[in-house]
Formats: structure tokens, C-alpha cells, sequence
């Protein structure tokens, strides 16, 4: 074992792995977290906590990771490389290590300009770290909890011992070189993948073909991804503005149908759309899981986390094979 | 900031290189563009005193070599030339010009003829006391002699004489040196100095049988009694000898007099013959039948006289060293009747008057002559004109005068000989086919004619002057050659600008910017947006601007007048109305109107420089839409504009006050309207400022 | 070559503001290519200066000039001679953040106000379009990315690009912004040595770029002469060996 963590021996099992999402908030408030763990408890091997996603400032992941971890629930701890250098990431990972957590998803993170898509204030006007990237920062965890050492090169006695994750955007742009820089990440060391959204099943299983061609699927795990699409509205605009993330025209048509079949009623659509959205993210779980390779999903639901329970039971992945110590 | 601005780029346009005289033509053509046919005239007559005589007669070398041809037809340089003189008669005999005060020399000059009487302008001048003594009862040689009045009107050459006059010349007419006063008698009046300016006045006659019948006349006798209206009875079939241009006068003047069938034999064939081609197709247009290649071998007479003459054909008029040499082919002759014989075939002079003086003849019989020094082997006496050069045209006599008079001042200061040889200015050249190609075609505007059939029947002049609106159009059409975009190098970034902005595809950068002055079409784009302001025109800049908005100092504001600066392009006018400014500052349409050649030269800093002049509105008017000569210059003006409007809303005072406008059919039909447009917006505008001004 | 813009005109007319004597003054190199401080803008400048003085009533005095390069000593000594001369009370440059800061340390007691706002080293992809290139990094590595700098020209500086918000060949801050590592992708396929990037790029070293503090350097020749000049100080310091 290398961090011993629950995702980790499920992964290792080879059962089917789950982890979902939870979003902090954008305040000091602790009980938003504890009532999002309180709901989501035993639904999934492992829990994300954003990390200042879309450059908002909120809870941070290694804060909001105790609360949970406090719960009883394991964290996957987030850490970007935009808002942090080398020595702050490596006294952060540190830090979380001494405070139990175990899971670390590496990311670049969103430029500062993206203040949640321009919806909120946000700090445009900061100035970004971008000291090393994602894949050296993953390489960092491994030379950190392998080589007992620094980035700079002075020795760790206690070491941190992470299960190391990163991302993958299997359909971003240049589409042909996403797999090779896949392989970038886990020639790192990163021990798992959790992905962005997947709705073009189809081309997720063509990418994924390249990566069991390259050996890929051994080296690291991957985990799909799943978005959970509440309305119409949030499909549209994800396909449209969402970098990576591609739609196919008949999930929308379908959802957009359910929208339709509830008339005027604006409660009615609401509950519509929903069950659709719940409906989808179900069958979407299952093709993927279908698609040898892959070796779980990673469910995102949000502000809508209260959903995850349902759509983990519908998808017949309830209940989780242990829960953590 | 104008310390770059050039007088020129240091070359001569090819049309001044070309003119014997070296009249400076694009300088002239820009002048009458710009509505200044007073600076017109003064420029031309500050080379060729004879302008109203050659803006009819003058066989222009510069239209031959004219840059334009490159591109279509050369500039109608004459026809311009002549649209000067004409306007500018009154002018001319009212203003006045001051010659050096008199040093107390005197100089004669024999023979009233162009060379004679140019020499005599320089010298009275130069200060000196002149007298031209002239053999027959009026000035003008050959001028007023010879030349047919249907090309020449003979109060046409009196313009050109009396100016000269005026200077305080003494003409004495009726004074033949060696008949009505003997050549060594003149040498006793005092005189410092003579010049022998007596022309070529003696025709040649031909040495073959029968040459004494009646009805046989030499060409310039012939065309002066046409000219003094003396009555000549020509029968209907007439034969003139000759291939030159007086050989095609003589010819014209016989069908003007009656003649039906004029027949023009000449040694030479049809392309050697040396009458101007022009000439040549003018006398055929009129009916005058060419028969080149021939040579006279005898003439048939009967009771009656001239009946007809035997030729003989001439197969070679030069030989292998380039002389006149001519061959005939005895065996092959023809014969054509007729009913007079007019001889063109040469002039000479008439030396008689010379014996005893110790001025020398050649064993030919010409004057012995130095070509530089202007000097015959008596020291003081010179000679000039075509008694020296030989055949020439009348600009050329001029341009001898001209030599001949700084030859003479020379000598009579100094008692020394200075040679004046011909000034060969450095020409520009040709235009390379690879920017003339890229020029817009311009259709020439030709000097109107009055109909062939019509114009053999009298001596009217047969050629009519331009309009002042065909003029203008014909001027606009000069490519201002040697005036165009300077490069100084030491403000040149080498940023490219100019070399992305040329239409025609002439600047380049290696170091530094380079527009070749050989190539320039000055257009002005690059100089308007050189951001190192290192580009200047010489043919129109900031300085100019600055001096007419100089006027707008003390004008003061009136409410319902906004103070409206308009800049407006002076290729759409068609008279003078707009293109001279008016005597009051603002008009009578309450404008400041500053004229440019093109107003898509103007830079941004020109458009602005009114309001900090006290103007509240600018106007700028360009082109009709689709009319500007220059390509994408209307494109590139309407951005210079709008960001020039945008400066005025930065600065708080509105971009409102700024506007372009585009000309509708022509500046006389639309200006007044777009002005009145320009005023309402901007006084609607004025209401705003007021408020914004106080930041 | 250096990209700057030309500051909005209400920024500099407050600059001035208190001033009567002003020197506007152009740079000759940089500036004057990308059209925000050469000659024709200091006109321009000194034009609108003029004419809101006119509408408020003011009249004040402007010198302009522009001198080649205001980050070259003999070239702005004659400048400091001429503040010394026509004493302006002030001086608005337009060249970019270098000239000024050189000109500001030198020109003694006369504020020097920035004309223009400098922002990246950038090229002309066509008349009048500027596009930042480089980052002045200190180490370039241009040979291991086909030629296309990730620290300029990808957003997030990435050393192992693209990031997932790499979209149609734009980046996820802007579709007007490229995505630096797409280029270099697209470029690299070209070239065909895509191979190289299946290595991960190691962690780098920003010391040698202004994370490390302000630059200095000196050409090789004059780095020796000092080393010379240094050892013979050494050698005729009193107790040095001999």
C-alpha cells in the first residue's frame, strides 16, 4: 500500500471504485460541510473537496478535508498550482499528511480570471503562482513519499504518504495528444485519474482504446467522470463553455423533451429535468463502467450533492465495498 | 517639426530635362492645379520669355518625354501652357518687373527674332541699355514672318514682345544693317557689345531646268506674303518641295489659299521626313497629299508658266557617315502636273553685311563661330540663334539667347570669354513599368480642333484654348515627378509602415526606409503615416497647413457661425472659385477653406492642429467616392479621420466637430452643401462641449 | 521588440495638471514602431495637450522631441543638457517603462511621468498587431517546445501543457488568446518530434528570471575587464601576495 487509504485498497481489490464531489463554500461556515458529509456518507470510497474551483475563494480543500475526515468520511484532498509555489504546495502537503488525509488529486487549477465564469466579483486581478504544473506536481507527491525528499532536495524523515491523483481531460483539444500526456501523468506517479465529464461515450471509448494500446490503464487507474446534469439549461452551457466537455445532441434533445412535456408549469420542468438528469447520469455510469479500462467514476453533482445517494443507488454501486477505518 | 521637409529630391522632373529651356513644368502644371495662374505664368516666363508664342507653336519635348506615357498619354503640357497665357493677358501687362539698376553699357542685337530678343530681355535685366535693330517693319522674325497665322496669331507673339519691351528695350524697325545702316557704322554708335541674331531668312531655291519659270515661289517669301496678307493666285494643283516643317506650312497655307490638290514631295521618306509628326497628320488630316522619296529633276513649263515637274526617285537621303548625301535612281522617274511650285527645301543667311568687318566666315560660307563662348573672331561681337545652330525650333532660338546673354554679360564685365555650355539637368528617368502599371489610368484631355474640312478654308487659328475646367482636369493628371517622398534616415525606425501603406509598391526598407524619387507617385500615404515622422513631401506639408491657419488668429467667435475649418481636396474643383482663398478669413460661406493636392496626404496632427488654432469645427472634403487618383488612399484617409474623431472625445470636446465628406459631381456643385451640413452638425455638437470642456 | 500603449489621454492630462512648462518626449526605436510614442505621437500628444489647454482657457508651454532610444546614455545626455537649458517643469515620455526609468534617474530634480503603459516583448503578425512572445524568462527552452514559448504564450506558464481548458485551439480565459500548447503540439507534430514531450519537463528554475530579483548583465568582454581590473586591485592591495 502506498497511502493505505480506503480508494486506494478498492482500487487495489479491483472492485469498482466511486468517489464524489463536494463543493465548500464560499464562506467560514463548517456546518455546510458536515451536513454535505452527513448526506453523502457511505455513498462513494472517497470525497473530493474543490480546491477554489473556478478561482472562487471558499473553504480550503485541506480545511474542508478535516471537517469530513472528521465525519468519518475520506477526503481526496485538491491542490492546484495556481494559487501556491513549490515551498507553500510541499508545507501544505505536509501539513495535510500530519492531519490524516490521504488522497491527493494534482490540478493546475483555473486561470484567476475565470470568477466563476464571470457570474461572481472573484479576483481577476490576482497574481497567479503557476511555479510548477500539474505533472511536476504530482511528481513531487512521488519523490516526497518515495525518495523521502524535498523538491529542492533536503530529506523527509516522516514521509507523506499519498495515494497520488491527477486529471484527465480525454477529449480536450489537441484530441490526439491527450493520451500521450496521459501517459506524462502516470510516468509521474500518479496512482489514479478521475476525468472531466464524459457524455460522448462513443469517443471516450475511442480515447480509451489508445490508452489500453499504451498500457496506460494498468499503470494508473482511471476513473470516468461524471457530471450530473440538472437542467437543460446547465447542458447547454456546459457543452458550449466547458473546455473538454462535448454533449451529443440527443442527450440534450432528451433533456430538453422533459423540459417541453412539463408546459407552463415551472416546478413541474424543475422536477422533470431532474429525473432525467438523474436518469442519464445513471446510464452514463453504466456505459462507462462498461468500457474495459476504466476502474470507477467519479460522480460531480453541483450544489446538488444531495442527489449523489440516489444516483449511486440507481447505478447499483450501493453499498460501497468497506467503509474507512 | 518640419526641419525634413525637402525643396525637392535633387532631380530634374524628365519634362524640365527635356525642355531646351528647362522650363520648370511640373512646378507650373502643380501651380495651375492649384489655382495659381499667376505663379504659373511667372514660372514659365522665368525660362522662355516667348510662353504665349510656344504655348502655341512649340513642338514640347517635354510632352515626348512626359513620365505619364508610362502609365497613358503624356500631359498636354502646351495646351496647358497656352491656358496660362491666356488667362493671365491683363496680368501680365500690369505687373511690373524690376531689372537691375543700369550699369551703364550698351549692347545691340541685330535681328528681332526670338533668340535677338531673349538675349535682349536678359541683358536689360542684367542692367544693360539694349537695342535691337530689326530689318523689316515689325519684331518677331520668323515669328511674325513665317510661321502661318492659323498656328500663330500674330498679337499672340506681340504679347510675348511687348513684355519685353516694356524692360526699356529700344526696337528700331525698318533698320537693316548693311542697307539702312552700314555694319561699320553701327560699330561707331557705342555699343559695348553686338550680337548677330539674324536668323536663317534666305530660302534655297533648286539648280534644275526650268526653275526660272512663273509660278515658282519660295517658301519663305510665300508665307510671308500669306502672312501680310498680300494676295497670292495659286492654281488648283500645287506641288511643295520640301519635308520639313516649313515645307508643311507652305503646304497648309497653299489649300488655306485655294489650292484643291497640294502634293508635299520630299526627299526623305515618310518616317525620315524631320516635320514634327503631329504636323505631318495634321496637313494630311487636311487634305495635303505626301509623295515621300522623291527628288526634283526638271520643271515643265508652258506660256502660262509652271505646268508641270519631273521626279526622280531619291532611294537614299543620308549616307554611311550620317550626312545629307542623296541618291537617285535616274532610270525610275514620274511626272505630276501642276500649277505653281513652292520651294521648301532650306534657309541660310545673308552675310553680305559683314564684309570688311573682320568677322569671319567658314570656307562654307557660314559664320565662323564658337558654340560655347557664343563668340564670332571679333572679341565683342557674338551671334546666336539659328544663324549659328542651324534649323531649330523657336524654343531652342530662345535657349540660345539665353546662352548667348550670360556669354555676353560675362565678357562685358570681365573682357574675358566664359563658356556657357547647354545645362543638362540630372533627369529622373524613366517610370519603372512596375509602378506605372499600378497608377490609375487618366483619360487625356485633348486640345479641342476645329473640323479638317472646316479649317482649310481660312487663317483662323484652328486650335482651341482649354476651358478653365478641362484645364484643371488635364493638370491633375501630372504625376508631380521629383516632388515626391523624402526618407530622412535618421529618424527611420525601419518599422515598415511606409512599405504596408504604398499602393504602388515603391518604398522598401534595409536599414532605413528608401522611396526611390525615380518610382515615387507622391501620393503621400506614407508620409501621413510614418510614426517616426520621418517622411515629408516636398510637394505639400505641415508648414503649409500651419501658415493658412495662421489666418484664423484674431477671428472672432459668433455664435450662429461656428469657426469651420475645411480641408478640401483641389482635384474636384473646376474653377478657381474655391482654389484661391478669399479675402476675408471665413468667406462668404463662413469657411476657412485650406486647398490640398489630395486630402488623404493629411496626417492626424493636421486634422487636429485647427482646434488648437481656435477653429471649432473641421470639415474634410475629399474626392468623389471612388474618384481619388491614389488607390486605397479614400480607405486609409476615413480611419486618419475617425481616430482624429476619437481624439477629440478623449480630449472632452467631441468627436462631433469632426466630419468627412465626399464631393458630388464637382467642388462648385457640392461644397457649399456640405459645408452648410458640416455647420449644423457642429453647432448642434457646440451645445455639448460646453459642458464636457470643464473636467 | 517592446510593445507599449499609449495611456489614456484623462491619465496624462492629470499628470500634467500642475504643470506649465512640459517636455514631451518620443522614443525613436520600440515605440515608434508599434505606433504608441514615436514622433508622430508626440505631435499628436502635444495637439490634444493644446487644444484642452485652449478650451479651458490655458496656455502652456510644450517642448517635443523624440531621440532614438531613451535606454542609451549618449543618446540621452543631450536630452538632460536641453532639461537643464529650457528647465520644463516636468516630463511626460513616451517611451516605454525602460527609457523612463532611465531618463527618470538621470534628468535630476524634474518629475518624469510614463506616457505610455509597456506591457510584453512582443512581434507584428501584421500591420499594427502585436503579439507578446516572450517572457524574458532568463533560460529560454524554445529548443525542447518547437520554438513556441510555453511561459509566454500559455497561460498557466505550463512546462507540460495542455491543461484541460485547452479549447479548439484556444485558451480558456479567451477564445482572442491561443493556446500556447497547441502551438507547440501542432508544431512539434510538424517537426516530428513529438517524442519529446512523453518526458515529463523537469520543475524549473524561475531564479534566472525577475522571480530572482532584478537583472543585470554584463557582456563577456567588459565581465573580463572587471575580473582584471579586480585581480590587479587584489595585487596592489597593501598585504597581498605577490
Amino acid at each position: 500500500m502506498k497511502s493505505g487509504s480506503n480508494l486506494e485498497r478498492v482500487i487495489t481489490a479491483g472492485q469498482f471504485a466511486v468517489t464524489a464531489e463536494i463543493g465548500p463554500p464560499m464562506d467560514a461556515n463548517a456546518e455546510v460541510v458536515i451536513e454535505k458529509a452527513k448526506v453523502l456518507k457511505g455513498y462513494a470510497d472517497a470525497f473530493n473537496i474543490t480546491d477554489c474551483q473556478t478561482a472562487v475563494v471558499r473553504i480550503s480543500s485541506i480545511a474542508a478535508a478535516v471537517l469530513i475526515l472528521r465525519e468519518g468520511l475520506e477526503p481526496v484532498m485538491q491542490m492546484t498550482c495556481r494559487d501556491r509555489n513549490r515551498i507553500a504546495i510541499q508545507a501544505d502537503l505536509l501539513g495535510a499528511a500530519a492531519l490524516g488525509l490521504k488522497n491527493c488529486l494534482c490540478i493546475a487549477g483555473d486561470h484567476q480570471s475565470f470568477s466563476a465564469a464571470g457570474r461572481l466579483k472573484g479576483h481577476p486581478g490576482a497574481k497567479n503562482v503557476y511555479d510548477v504544473d500539474s505533472i511536476q506536481l504530482v511528481n513531487i507527491l512521488k519523490i516526497m513519499r518515495d525518495e523521502g525528499r524535498q523538491q529542492g532536495g533536503d530529506p523527509l524523515k516522516t514521509r507523506p504518504q499519498f495515494f497520488i491523483g491527477a486529471a484527465w481531460t480525454p477529449l480536450g483539444d489537441p484530441i490526439e495528444f491527450r493520451p500521450i500526456r496521459l501517459g506524462k501523468k502516470a510516468k509521474a506517479g500518479a496512482d489514479f485519474i478521475q476525468t472531466q465529464g464524459i457524455f460522448d461515450v462513443e469517443a471516450f471509448a475511442r480515447q480509451m482504446e489508445k490508452v489500453r494500446n499504451l498500457g496506460l490503464h494498468e499503470q494508473t487507474a482511471i476513473l470516468g467522470g461524471i457530471i450530473v446534469p440538472r437542467s437543460m439549461m446547465m447542458m447547454k452551457y456546459m457543452n458550449q463553455n466547458v473546455a473538454g466537455v462535448s454533449i451529443p445532441d440527443q442527450l440534450i434533445a432528451r433533456m430538453a423533451k422533459a423540459k417541453e412535456s412539463a408546459g407552463a408549469d415551472k416546478e413541474k420542468a424543475k422536477r422533470l429535468q431532474e429525473e432525467e438528469g438523474t436518469k442519464l447520469a445513471v446510464e452514463l455510469i453504466e456505459q462507462v463502467r462498461a468500457i474495459p479500462g476504466v476502474k470507477g467514476v467519479h460522480v460531480q453533482a453541483i450544489e446538488w450533492e444531495t442527489q449523489i445517494p440516489e444516483i449511486v443507488k440507481r447505478a447499483g454501486l450501493y453499498p460501497r465495498p468497506s467503509a474507512p477505518a | 517639426m518640419e526641419k525634413n521637409h525637402p525643396e525637392g529630391v535633387g532631380l530634374a522632373a524628365s519634362c524640365m530635362a527635356a525642355c531646351p529651356v528647362h522650363t520648370p513644368t511640373q512646378a507650373y502644371v502643380q501651380a495651375i492645379a492649384e489655382g495659381r495662374y499667376e505663379d504659373a505664368m511667372d514660372l514659365l516666363l522665368s525660362a522662355n520669355p516667348f510662353s504665349s508664342v510656344c504655348g502655341r507653336i512649340c513642338h514640347h519635348p517635354c510632352e515626348q518625354n512626359c513620365r505619364r506615357i508610362a502609365v497613358d498619354k503624356p500631359i498636354s503640357l502646351r495646351g496647358l501652357k497656352r491656358f496660362v497665357m491666356d488667362q493671365t493677358k491683363d496680368f501680365r501687362k500690369t505687373r511690373k518687373r524690376q531689372g537691375a539698376p543700369a550699369n551703364g553699357k550698351k549692347a545691340a542685337i541685330i535681328g528681332a527674332g526670338p533668340s535677338g530678343l531673349t538675349a535682349a530681355q536678359d541683358l536689360a535685366m542684367k542692367g544693360y541699355q539694349v537695342t535691337v535693330f530689326e530689318a523689316s517693319d515689325s519684331p518677331g522674325g520668323m515669328l511674325g514672318k513665317a510661321i502661318p497665322r492659323y498656328r500663330l496669331p500674330f498679337d499672340v507673339v506681340m504679347e510675348d514682345i511687348a513684355d519685353i519691351l516694356a524692360l526699356g528695350v529700344e526696337l528700331k524697325t525698318n533698320t537693316a544693317i548693311g542697307k539702312d545702316l552700314s555694319f561699320a557704322d553701327l560699330r561707331q554708335q557705342g555699343f559695348d557689345a553686338i550680337l548677330l541674331a539674324i536668323g536663317l531668312a534666305q530660302s534655297k531655291s533648286l539648280g534644275i531646268p526650268g526653275i526660272d519659270s512663273k509660278g515658282i515661289l519660295l517658301g519663305i517669301p510665300f508665307l510671308r506674303m500669306a502672312v501680310e496678307g498680300v494676295p497670292v493666285k495659286l492654281g488648283d494643283k500645287v506641288v511643295v518641295i520640301g519635308g520639313g516643317n516649313v515645307a508643311i506650312d507652305v503646304a497648309r497655307t497653299a489649300r488655306r489659299l485655294g489650292a484643291k490638290k497640294v502634293t508635299m514631295v520630299s526627299l526623305e521618306s515618310r518616317k525620315e521626313m524631320p516635320a514634327w509628326e503631329w504636323e505631318i497628320q495634321e496637313a494630311v488630316d487636311e487634305g495635303i497629299e505626301l509623295m515621300p522619296s522623291w527628288g526634283p529633276k526638271a520643271i515643265q513649263a508652258g506660256k502660262g508658266g509652271v505646268r508641270g515637274i519631273e521626279l526622280k526617285k531619291c532611294t537614299r537621303v543620308f549616307d554611311e557617315n550620317k550626312r545629307f548625301n542623296p541618291a537617285f535612281d535616274e532610270s525610275v522617274t514620274t511626272q505630276v502636273a501642276c500649277d505653281n511650285i513652292l520651294i521648301a527645301i532650306g534657309q541660310g543667311s545673308d552675310f553680305s553685311f559683314l564684309q570688311g568687318s573682320g568677322v569671319k566666315l567658314t570656307p562654307r560660307g557660314l559664320l565662323e563661330w564658337d558654340g560655347e563662348t557664343f563668340a564670332t573672331s571679333v572679341p565683342g561681337i557674338f551671334a546666336s540663334g539659328e544663324t549659328v545652330t542651324g534649323p531649330g525650333s523657336a524654343v531652342e532660338a530662345v535657349a540660345s539667347g539665353h546662352r548667348a546673354a550670360e556669354a555676353m554679360d560675362h565678357w562685358l564685365q570681365t573682357g574675358t570669354f566664359k563658356k556657357v555650355p547647354k545645362e543638362e539637368l540630372p533627369n529622373i528617368g524613366e517610370l519603372p513599368k512596375e509602378v506605372a502599371e499600378k497608377a490609375r489610368k487618366l483619360e487625356r484631355v485633348e486640345v479641342g480642333l476645329t473640323d479638317a474640312g472646316k479649317r482649310v478654308q481660312d487663317f483662323e487659328e484652328f486650335e482651341r484654348t482649354y476651358t478653365e475646367a478641362e484645364a484643371l482636369r488635364e493638370a491633375r493628371r501630372c504625376v508631380a515627378c521629383a516632388t515626391g517622398a523624402v526618407v530622412t534616415e535618421e529618424l527611420c525606425a525601419a518599422c515598415l509602415t511606409c512599405v504596408r501603406v504604398c499602393p504602388f509598391g515603391v518604398a522598401t526598407v534595409d536599414r532605413t526606409a528608401s522611396t526611390p524619387a525615380e518610382k515615387c507617385l507622391t501620393c503621400g500615404l506614407c508620409a501621413a503615416e510614418c510614426p517616426a515622422a520621418a517622411i515629408a513631401l516636398s510637394r505639400f506639408g505641415t508648414e503649409k497647413v500651419k501658415q493658412e491657419l495662421a489666418r484664423l488668429a484674431g477671428v472672432k467667435k459668433d455664435k450662429d457661425k461656428p469657426i469651420i475649418v475645411s480641408f478640401n481636396c483641389i482635384y474636384e474643383a473646376q474653377s478657381r472659385r474655391y482654389l484661391v482663398p478669399g479675402e476675408e478669413v471665413l468667406g462668404k460661406d463662413g469657411v476657412l477653406r485650406i486647398m490640398v493636392p489630395c486630402v488623404a496626404r493629411l496626417k492626424v496632427t493636421e486634422l487636429l492642429m485647427p482646434f488648437e488654432l481656435g477653429a471649432e469645427g473641421v470639415a474634410v472634403i475629399a474626392c468623389e467616392e471612388g474618384e481619388c487618383v491614389y488607390p486605397t488612399a479614400e480607405d486609409r484617409l476615413e480611419v486618419r479621420v475617425r481616430r482624429a474623431k476619437q481624439l477629440l472625445d478623449e480630449i472632452g470636446i467631441g468627436g462631433g466637430r469632426m466630419d468627412l465628406f465626399k464631393t458630388k459631381g464637382s467642388a462648385e456643385e457640392s461644397w457649399e452643401e456640405l459645408w452648410e451640413e458640416s455647420r449644423n452638425k457642429i453647432k448642434s455638437a457646440g451645445t455639448g462641449a460646453g459642458a464636457e470642456v470643464s473636467r | 521588440m517592446i510593445v507599449a500603449e499609449r495611456k489614456p489621454f484623462a491619465e496624462i492630462k492629470e499628470f500634467l495638471a500642475p504643470y506649465k512648462k512640459v517636455m514631451i518626449l518620443g522614443c525613436g526605436t520600440c515605440v515608434t514602431v508599434c505606433q504608441a510614442g514615436g514622433q508622430a505621437e508626440v505631435d499628436i500628444l502635444a495637439s490634444e495637450l493644446r487644444i484642452a489647454d485652449r478650451q479651458e482657457g490655458k496656455s502652456r508651454e510644450f517642448i517635443t522631441g523624440t531621440i532614438t532610444r531613451q535606454c542609451e546614455p549618449e543618446m540621452v545626455d543631450p536630452i538632460l543638457e536641453q532639461v537643464k537649458r529650457d528647465q520644463p517643469e516636468a516630463i511626460l515620455t513616451l517611451a516605454c517603462g525602460v527609457g523612463c526609468n532611465f531618463l527618470a534617474e538621470r534628468v535630476g530634480k524634474v518629475p518624469v511621468f510614463p506616457g505610455v503603459d509597456t506591457s510584453f516583448y512582443g512581434t507584428a503578425l501584421e500591420h499594427g498587431v502585436f503579439a507578446e512572445m516572450c517572457a524574458g524568462c532568463g533560460q529560454c527552452i524554445l529548443h525542447l517546445t518547437g520554438g513556441i514559448c510555453p511561459i509566454a504564450r500559455c497561460t498557466k506558464s505550463l512546462m507540460n501543457g495542455p491543461c484541460g481548458g485547452s479549447n479548439k485551439g484556444k485558451c480558456e480565459i479567451s477564445t482572442e488568446v491561443d493556446c500556447g500548447w497547441a502551438l507547440i503540439v501542432k508544431r512539434m507534430e510538424e517537426l516530428g518530434t513529438l517524442d519529446k514531450l512523453t518526458e515529463m519537463y523537469a520543475v524549473r528554475d524561475w531564479s534566472k528570471s525577475f522571480h530572482g530579483g532584478p537583472r543585470k548583465l554584463l557582456i563577456p568582454s567588459v565581465k573580463i575587464a572587471a575580473e582584471l581590473a579586480a585581480q590587479a586591485e587584489e595585487t596592489t592591495k597593501p598585504g597581498a601576495k605577490s
